[in-house]
């Protein structure tokens, strides 16, 4: 018994001795800590007044198929003190759930959106927050690119941040050992990529004695499939070309017509897909992959899934990249997104004071630290990534890197040029010259003037009057109908509404000078 | 006694109250069990209808209906002036009319056929089995659909090479796109049809049969003057009813087919609406399209419905 007590009593002046030791440890500490803020740093919080976590409501793109893993959020949320409520939407009803929140008013705080033209009535009616004059408050917003927010911008006021996006990604990926066996240089004119779609057909490439192959594998895309690019070497204009110092569309150029003749000769001739109206991606994919075509234009960066793929099937195939074409006579250019991916605004329905937003706005500033974009983007270092070289390998499993981190990368606010520290992607020779000729397009670019211009026609009947030119392109291609017919679809295209685009581009265009 | 009086009493309180009154309180048993159905309708098929009134105005989500500026007919005439309005008309009334005339007779004709079926677990496996395409979607149908019909090594068109035909463009071309419309819908869907004519058969008298036989019919007599006349009502009912649907020809299906080639005829009113509107948020305009829709359905239900009571059947009210 006593002993028993013995050993309680000590117990107890153990712990309170450990007790005081601590608070005073601590209270040592704090002192010059809280100072030090107060004095340091006027925009931040005190420490001992530690402030309640922010409340931000976001809606995001979800681009996996699993529900992500929060571990990452709430690093997140402790690194910014907020308290995050992310609502992931898969990206194929992602612009549907926009309207439908739109309509009921239950947009979140952070609202993100792929294309702002949906938006544009909505905010020139004032219904989010103008953030332009504040952006400069904060060290990491303020270095998000002039040029691109201005492409972001609705009559010249700045409503969002972006998600960069490099400019053109556009180039050619074809079967080097194809082209090594044939003897067929990278193409560098519009002939010589003809001749190596012809080549590819005509010469049995992989060598099984059997024509079973194309040259071409294309999509129902006339943007991001080859079309776009391939005119962009003719020198079409990227959606709207500069004339006599007017604004003219790109189908009315002699140029686009020039490349709907090479479209026709290619389909006619069996050089490419047959059906490549109606082909989807993944399709188009599989042509390139099982050995059935040997050359893709589109998006450089799609090598990194192809290679793989064919190595697998056939251990001799070989993919290499290529970018600077031009129509004889033309010099190389290449077609430019605005720079930016996708944009999140900020809605006065849910962002109800200025200060709220001015909180939220410090969030994403927070969000552009070098700190806080890696994690974004490449997750923790040591379980997902490392660095070599000053540059970030994956070293987390696919499956898993998917679940717990690529979904926060919609979240991202600004890119590789505008946040210091921002880690690149170590890549294998290839996948790396790819990247070496999207940086090499950042020369060559032909921008769309018309970005942040507006025409009231347009934001009403533009979509579906494209749809009579990309109907009549497509069917120009395939020869259903000839040069006369296309005209008339021009035609109807100015009478139901595009002459009136026109003229209010053009206005806008002047008013802009 | 006092009992009795009470009872005497509130029966003279009863009686003084209007009949349909009394009617519904001696039956509120039955009347609450119509609520939950009753409300339904109201809540999520009469409320929403008032909705209607966003054709009639331009409607932006955040001035709301009661704010938004009133503009009475300009969508409904935009519609009428449209290039595509002729031809959204007589696409949507041609691809119903095909629907109609191709599909809707199928489910009866293999109902009939599944009835004289004997060994019933053969009835049941073949039963099973045209039921599961009606759980697959339309993007499933239509992708495995494009597997086959593609130029570029299709399972068909290879067919039709090696048996020294040329290749047929199936899936870019204005001819093939009907008759693959209602292929597809007769594959995914008629098993299923099958189910309410099978239930409508299950209910015949046997006797009937038995009588027949005894009289010297064959089976296809039997058919033909006991079991198609005892389905009969059920037929026109869902005639009605199908036509009630007239212009829902399925947006995911058509919009899935469609491309840039074969536009002229596969454009239907739903498509339209989700290019021409909803895609550039025009909500006012795509409601007077969805309206002028639905009024077209509404007058062919009402003259289906007269005309099969002119021919003497029940209709659907």
């Amino acid at each position: 018994m006593p002993k028993k007590k013995v050993s309680t009593v000590l117990a107890v002046v153990t712990a309170v001795a450990v007790m005081a030791g601590c608070s005073g440890n601590a209270g040592n500490q704090v002192t010059p800590t809280a100072s030090q803020n107060t004095a340091g740093d006027a925009t931040k919080a005190p420490e001992d007044t530690k402030k309640e976590p922010l409340k931000i409501t976001m809606m995001a793109n979800l681009q996996t198929t699993d529900v992500p893993d929060p571990t990452i959020e709430k690093m997140i949320e402790e690194a910014t003190n907020t308290e995050l409520d992310i609502q992931w939407v898969p990206t194929d009803s992602y612009e549907e759930k926009i309207n439908a929140s739109f309509a009921t008013n239950t947009l979140p705080k952070a609202t993100y959106v792929g294309n702002l033209n949906l938006l544009r009535d909505a905010i020139r009616n004032d219904q989010f927050w103008e953030i332009g004059p504040m952006l400069q408050d904060y060290p990491n917003l303020s270095k998000l690119s002039p040029d691109v927010l201005k492409n972001t911008s609705v009559d010249g006021k700045i409503y969002a941040l972006y998600q960069e996006r490099p400019l053109s990604r556009q180039g050619i990926i074809y079967r080097k050992d194809w082209a090594d066996k044939l003897g067929i240089e990278a193409p560098t004119t519009t002939d010589e990529f003809f001749t190596m779609l012809e080549r590819f057909t005509k010469e049995d490439p992989d060598g099984n004695n059997k024509n079973d192959t194309i040259g071409l594998a294309d999509r129902n895309d006339l943007i991001y499939g080859a079309f776009k690019t391939v005119a962009s070497w003719f020198g079409t204009p990227n959606n709207w070309g500069v004339r006599d110092g007017k604004l003219v569309p790109e189908f009315m150029t002699p140029e686009y017509m020039d490349t709907m003749n090479l479209f026709k000769r290619l389909h006619s001739a069996g050089y490419m897909n047959q059906d490549f109206p109606v082909t989807v991606k993944a399709d188009q994919h599989n042509l390139i992959i099982s050995g059935k075509a040997g050359v893709y234009v589109g998006s450089l960066g799609d090598v990194n899934a192809l290679q793989p793929k064919i190595a697998e099937l056939n251990p001799s195939g070989l993919l290499d990249v290529q970018n600077r074409v031009a129509a004889p006579g033309k010099e190389y250019g290449v077609w430019a997104i605005p720079g930016y991916g996708a944009v999140v605004l900020f809605p006065k329905s849910a962002v109800k004071t200025e200060e709220e937003l001015r909180g939220i706005l410090g969030f994403y500033d927070q969000m552009m630290s070098a700190e806080m974009a890696n994690l974004t983007r490449w997750g923790i270092e040591g379980t997902h990534y490392t660095v070599e070289d000053g540059m970030a390998v994956d070293i987390s499993e696919r499956a898993t890197f998917e679940r717990e981190v690529k979904p926060y990368l919609s979240m991202q606010i600004g890119g590789i040029s505008t946040i210091e520290g921002f880690l690149d992607l170590k890549r294998e020779p290839l996948p790396a010259k790819a990247e070496e000729l999207i940086k090499d397009n950042d020369n060559y670019l032909i921008h769309d003037p018309a970005v942040a211009l507006d025409s009231a026609a347009f934001n009403q009947d533009g979509a579906r009057l494209q749809e009579l030119i990309k109907d009549a392109t497509y069917n120009y291609m395939l020869g259903n109908i000839d040069e006369a017919g296309f005209q008339a679809a021009v035609d109807q295209w100015l009478k139901q509404g595009g002459q009136k685009i026109i003229d209010e581009f053009n206005a806008s265009y002047a008013a802009a000078q | 006694m006092r009992d009795t009086a009470a009872l005497s009493e509130m029966v003279v309180k009863e009686k003084q109250r209007p009949e349909l009154r009394r009617r519904f309180i001696k039956n509120r048993a039955l009347y609450m069990m119509i609520l939950p159905g009753f409300l339904f309708f109201v809540i999520f098929k009469y409320i929403p209808m008032g909705g209607l009134v966003i054709a009639f105005q331009d409607y932006q989500p955040y001035n709301g209906i009661w704010n938004s500026p009133w503009v009475g007919w300009k969508h409904f005439e935009r519609l009428f002036a449209d290039q595509m309005f002729v031809t959204i008309l007589r696409n949507t009334l041609l691809l119903f009319f095909l629907n109609l005339l191709f599909y809707f007779p199928v489910p009866i004709i293999l109902a009939l056929m599944l009835n004289e079926v004997r060994i019933n677990i053969f009835k049941r496996v073949v039963q099973t089995v045209v039921y599961i395409p009606h759980f697959m979607s339309w993007v499933i149908i239509v992708s495995i659909s494009f597997v086959m019909l593609s130029m570029d090594r299709g399972i068909i068109n290879e067919l039709f090479v090696m048996m020294g035909f040329e290749k047929v463009n199936f899936l870019m071309s204005t001819e093939w796109f009907r008759p693959m419309y209602v292929l597809q819908i007769i594959w995914r869907e008629a098993g299923w049809g099958t189910i309410i004519y099978l239930a409508a058969m299950a209910a015949i008298d046997p006797g009937l049969y038995e009588a027949a036989r005894i009289d010297g019919a064959s089976r296809l007599r039997q058919i033909w003057h006991i079991t198609l006349p005892s389905i009969r009502s059920v037929i026109v009912v869902l005639l009605i009813l199908k036509i009630g649907d007239v212009l829902e020809l399925g947006f995911e299906h058509i919009y899935l087919l469609l491309n840039s080639m074969n536009r002229e005829v596969a454009e239907i009113f739903d498509t339209y609406v989700f290019t021409a509107g909803l895609r550039q948020g025009q909500f006012s305009y795509s409601t007077a399209v969805g309206f002028f829709k639905s009024i077209v359905g509404l007058i062919l239900v009402i003259s289906a419905n007269w005309l099969s009571k002119k021919a003497g059947e029940e209709g659907i009210y």
